[in-house]
């Protein structure tokens, strides 16, 4: 749920990264904090098991200054994707204002990622929301893999809705900024 | 259920907002007092020091949600208020409606049962205050998310985040 704070000339709006286990969501963020710029960016907040996977959520808060003497704010999170988690993924949905699906291009995920979509659906209509009219963006992760799934097969079977969507590398970067670029308008251009 | 798209808080609301977390503050002795949405944003609060409110709404509004699944798992509807206490300091957060939460963050001589008491009172009065929020909200937002707006977040992001 997007908050405009008239009074404190605040506008914030809540971004959420979804998707199967080890996909490359809190690696989206981790790239996104140590590559914004400074003012922008607040600190990275993980809770995290010892195994370093994501047991709650992580959050990334983004200021993105004044803008007609508003300040607009994006908070960050992500959702644990392993399979056991999902009543926690819930929780983290709640309020959101835009969602990005990252998708793992390796072959054997192929048949997880798309679970997770329709898991993913399923959640928003329990809230009352279909994704085919809310900001929600497509991201092929690990593109870098020599035996990554083709983009037409992903678009084929992930993306019926035909919603934007951004060929990535989490890890090196490639395509983690457009895909926030194009969310962040995305959650604007719907308020 | 149902969620709110968006919600908009005037000058007035605000200070009215503001006045409730003020006297609950002052009359549990908290540190802060805290209103926030469920998604974790935070509305206004009352409160000295220099602590990060932003990560705290966010673990507290997260905290709640996954009271409310295990609440699910349990039959119970929800769970209307979670005590959390430490050896100084301790959280008490309740929901206001069935949209925000008022967190209370107070330290550990003032009495549990007081809090309690006098935040379900300030919640009941909050309530009422963000239900003419959420009803009175389109005419202001329109006047602040207009086209030229829009157009100069966009640029602004372009900008800000790039390769």
């Amino acid at each position: 749920m997007a908050l405009i704070n008239v009074a404190k000339r605040e506008i914030q709006c809540k971004i959420v990264y979804y998707g199967t286990g080890f996909c490359g969501k809190t690696t989206n963020l981790q790239y996104i904090h140590s590559h914004a710029p400074q003012p922008a960016r607040g600190d990275l907040l993980s809770i995290a098991t010892e195994s370093e996977r994501t047991l709650f959520f992580d959050f990334l808060p983004l200021d993105l200054g004044q803008v007609h003497g508003f300040r607009v704010r994006f908070a960050l999170y992500t959702v644990p994707g392993q399979v056991l988690y999902e009543r926690t993924r819930v929780a983290v949905l709640n309020g959101v204002d835009g969602i990005v699906f990252v998708a793992d291009s390796s072959p054997d995920k192929l048949e997880e990622n798309f679970q997770n979509l329709l898991e993913l659906e399923m959640n928003m209509r329990r809230m009352g929301r279909d994704l085919g009219s809310f900001p929600f963006i497509m991201q092929w992760n690990k593109r870098d893999l020599p035996d990554a799934v083709p983009t037409q097969t992903l678009e084929r079977y992930l993306n019926r809705r035909r919603a934007p969507s951004f060929n990535a590398s989490a890890l090196t970067g490639e395509g983690v900024f457009p895909t926030l670029r194009a969310i962040c308008k995305g959650v604007m251009g719907s308020l | 259920m149902e969620q709110l798209t968006n919600l908009v808080v005037s000058e007035g609301e605000l200070s009215n907002i503001a006045r409730v977390l003020g006297r609950l503050a002052l009359d549990t002795g908290a540190s802060y007092t805290i209103l926030l949405d469920k998604s974790g944003q935070l509305i206004a609060s009352h409160g000295q020091g220099h602590r990060d409110l932003t990560a705290l709404g966010a673990l507290m509004a997260g905290a709640f949600s996954s009271s409310r699944q295990v609440a699910e798992i349990l039959g119970e509807q929800d769970f209307r208020s979670i005590l959390q206490q430490g050896v100084q300091e301790s959280i008490l957060s309740t929901l206001v409606g069935n949209q925000w939460l008022l967190v209370v963050v107070f330290e550990q001589q003032t009495h549990v049962g007081l809090v309690k008491v006098l935040a379900r009172k300030s919640s009941d009065e909050l309530e009422r205050i963000l239900d003419r929020v959420r009803h009175g909200g389109v005419q202001a937002r329109q006047q602040v998310v207009d086209v030229q707006f829009r157009a100069d977040v966009a640029n602004t992001i372009d900008s800000l985040f790039q390769d």
